[in-house]
């Protein structure tokens, strides 16, 4: 790999010339609790140590609502709506959630690639920026706590800058076209990395991984913690909405007035909403709030193979989120339990 | 298979136009399709098993299986019950209108590994629509295969799917080792087999150990099913269905069809919707 340094002072200059690239998105400050993504232009208000914003990063990919088909009532016809995507470049994003973007990518580039998510995805620009973990944090348990590819640059904290790894050939393109920005690392900035990396592993709650509870999941699906968590639950659907890889949405042909043209468009959609495993006849494959809620925790620790992780990246968001104060690595935990946990 | 996969954009539609609708109960149609893109039309084809996603303009999209047997190259055939919204609309159609359609999806039933075994099928209610598409491929291959049967149920005689059309083959199926047995749950002036389906797997002409069997029906049936089978002989391995679920995108994006465990979670549109009888017992959630 090639790793190259950004000089601290030399940080502003190097976001700024981020926009040479593309739109610029990272993470601000919007409330005394929140942050959230969005297009910069004064590079003064990145937050930089954010933990985790109110709508993950798939929202460039996948908007919460698009546009697919234009309709053309008289004509009987569906038209592809392909609108210009221009180069964009998402900075600040932590590991979990670029692994979370390769989950994506395992879904929506497969053997049926989805248009509309490629060519975004290619006209994203990813750069990485290396975290501390809080309370809510649990991707050392899901293994993606450290990310390999998936990214263009990836930026490591120094006392006096930042250590990146390049990437892909996009990475290569920045570094090469701003040598003024990028010096060599040095002996120094290695074992700076190296004492945050230790540090990072030691602050995180728990040790160990979760490799084993898909099996045990599925063997506790008749528990009764399951009826008492989902008690509690509100059915509001913020857990997924806020998740970096769920991804499900519905689709609807809405009629323009007049009745000649049309739109068919799809939104996100949650599995926690009843309506979302209703068929017709009145039948519904999720009929019990228990059903929706163990729905989750079964789809997001069920195996990913393309990568080998759960889909789950355990970035926490959807604890942090969640207006009923439900844990759900709290919850994993307690499934799993917490006497196999060396602390 | 999929011969769309070289297409930009997999929600795109084919246009498709009705050639000739026919009732079939008081609820199901059987209509008859020709894609209008005659390359299309001479180069599409699919597996038994496989469905479509169907679309009215402006009103939304549905997925129906394919019903015909994937040997009448240009046509397809859809039998379908009217359910709510889009389905309600498809019960209008007339021949000559157009609908729009992409697919093939899922992954159909493993005919070819069928080839030169006896075959079972077994349908409850719409549950014939799929079977009949593997139904009419053995006949349109009938030396590929070993004695069929087909068991076809309902509540009523009315409510039989292709009552007459499997009544009208039956003598010269029969001279064909082809079985045809139709049954009736619920209807005390119904002349003939009465019974569930499964209470009829013993008269099949299918010998037990080198028989496939394909199930569809609701899934609170299949449980019945798989155990008269196996007390009958059949091997469990040799046992496939097909699910269903609410779908919207058939390809695996959508997530409204996922289902299974946290060992087997599978997308219904394209890990199914045919799944075999070990995969559909060991995995809470399934059925
Ligand atoms: C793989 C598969 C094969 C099928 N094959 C057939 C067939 O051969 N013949 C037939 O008559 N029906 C079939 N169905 C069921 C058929 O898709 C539903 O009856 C139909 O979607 C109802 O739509 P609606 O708009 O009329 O009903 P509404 O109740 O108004 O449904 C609204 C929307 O919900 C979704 N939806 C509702 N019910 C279902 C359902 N059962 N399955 C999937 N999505 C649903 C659809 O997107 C639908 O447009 C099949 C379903 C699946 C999943
Ligand atoms: S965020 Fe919490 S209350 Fe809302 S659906 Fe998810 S688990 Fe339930
Ligand atoms: S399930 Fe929760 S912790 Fe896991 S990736 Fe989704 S939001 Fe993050
Ligand atoms: S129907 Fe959309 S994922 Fe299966």
């Amino acid at each position: 790999m090639r790793y190259v340094k950004i000089k601290g002072d030399k940080i502003y200059e190097f976001l700024e010339r981020l926009k040479n690239y593309g739109k610029l998105y990272a993470p601000v400050k919007i409330s005394e609790k929140f942050y959230d993504r969005k297009e910069i232009d004064d590079v003064g208000e990145i937050a930089f140590d954010y933990q985790r914003t109110i709508m993950p990063a798939k929202k460039y990919f996948i908007p919460p609502c698009e546009e697919m088909f234009e309709i053309d009532m008289e004509e009987n016809e569906y038209r592809e709506k392909l609108e210009e995507v221009e180069p964009f470049v998402i900075f600040g994003m932590h590991a979990c959630e670029i692994v979370a973007l390769r989950i994506l990518d395992g879904v929506y580039l497969n053997e049926y690639p989805d248009i509309y998510y490629e060519r975004r995805r290619k006209a994203g620009i990813i750069i990485g920026l290396s975290c501390l973990p809080d309370e809510y944090c649990f991707c050392n348990l899901r293994r993606t706590d450290f990310v390999d590819i998936g990214f263009d640059l990836f930026l490591h904290e120094l006392p006096d800058g930042y250590l990146a790894r390049v990437g892909s050939p996009k990475g290569h393109k920045i570094v090469d076209e701003n040598p003024d920005i990028f010096e060599e690392v040095r002996q120094e900035d290695i074992d700076a990395f190296r004492a945050f990396e230790e540090k990072r592993q030691e602050m995180f709650k728990f040790k160990g991984n979760f490799d084993n509870i898909r099996y045990i999941l599925e063997l506790t699906m008749q528990d009764k913690l399951w009826d008492e968590e989902s008690e509690k639950c509100l059915g509001c659907g913020n857990c997924t909405m806020t998740c970096p890889t769920c991804r499900c949405y519905d689709v609807q042909d809405i009629p323009e007035i007049g009745g000649k043209k049309g739109k068919r468009i799809r939104f996100w959609d949650s599995c926690q909403f009843r309506s979302h495993g209703l068929v017709a006849g009145g039948h519904n494959f999720r009929e019990t709030k228990r059903d929706r809620f163990l729905n989750r925790y079964i789809c997001k620790n069920s195996y990913f193979y393309p990568l080998g992780t759960s889909y789950c990246v355990g970035c926490g968001n959807c604890t942090y989120f969640c207006p009923a104060n439900i844990d759900f690595q709290e919850n994993l935990m307690k499934i799993r339990g917490r006497e196999v946990i060396h602390e | 298979m999929n011969n769309m996969n070289n297409m930009n954009n997999v929600y795109s539609l084919y246009k498709c136009r009705v050639l000739r609708v026919y009732d079939l109960t008081e609820e199901e149609k059987l209509f008859l399709f020709r894609f209008e893109d005659a390359e299309i039309a001479e180069t599409w084809t699919f597996t038994p098993g496989q469905f479509v996603q169907l679309t009215i303009t402006g009103l939304g999209e549905v997925p129906i299986s394919i019903c015909s047997s994937p040997m009448r190259r240009g046509f397809f055939e859809l039998c379908i019950k009217k359910a709510g919204r889009v389905t309600d609309k498809i019960h209008e159609l007339q021949p000559g209108d157009v609908v729009g359609v992409r697919g093939p999806y899922g992954n159909g039933f493993p005919v070819q590994e069928f080839e030169e075994k006896d075959l079972l099928l077994i349908a409850c209610g719409i549950g014939m629509a799929p079977l009949r598409s593997v139904f009419m491929y053995a006949i349109d291959n009938r030396w590929k295969f070993g004695n069929i049967t087909v068991i076809n149920s309902a509540k009523t005689g009315k409510r039989l799917l292709f009552r007459k059309e499997l009544e009208a083959m039956r003598d010269v199926a029969e001279a064909e080792n082809i079985r045809i047995i139709q049954t009736i749950t619920r209807d005390p002036d119904w002349p003939g087999r009465v019974g569930r389906a499964q209470e009829h797997i013993k008269y099949a002409n299918t010998s037990p150990e080198n028989a496939y069997v394909c199930v569809c029906g609701p899934p609170q049936a299949y449980h019945d099913i798989f155990t008269k089978l196996i007390e009958n002989g059949y091997n469990p391995r040799n046992i496939y269905v097909t699910l269903e679920r609410r779908m919207k995108c058939g390809v695996g994006k959508c997530g409204h069809c996922i289902a299974g465990s946290s060992t087997f979670l599978k997308y219904i549109c394209i890990d199914g919707p045919v799944f075999g009888y070990y995969d559909i017992i060991s995995t809470p959630g399934l059925i």
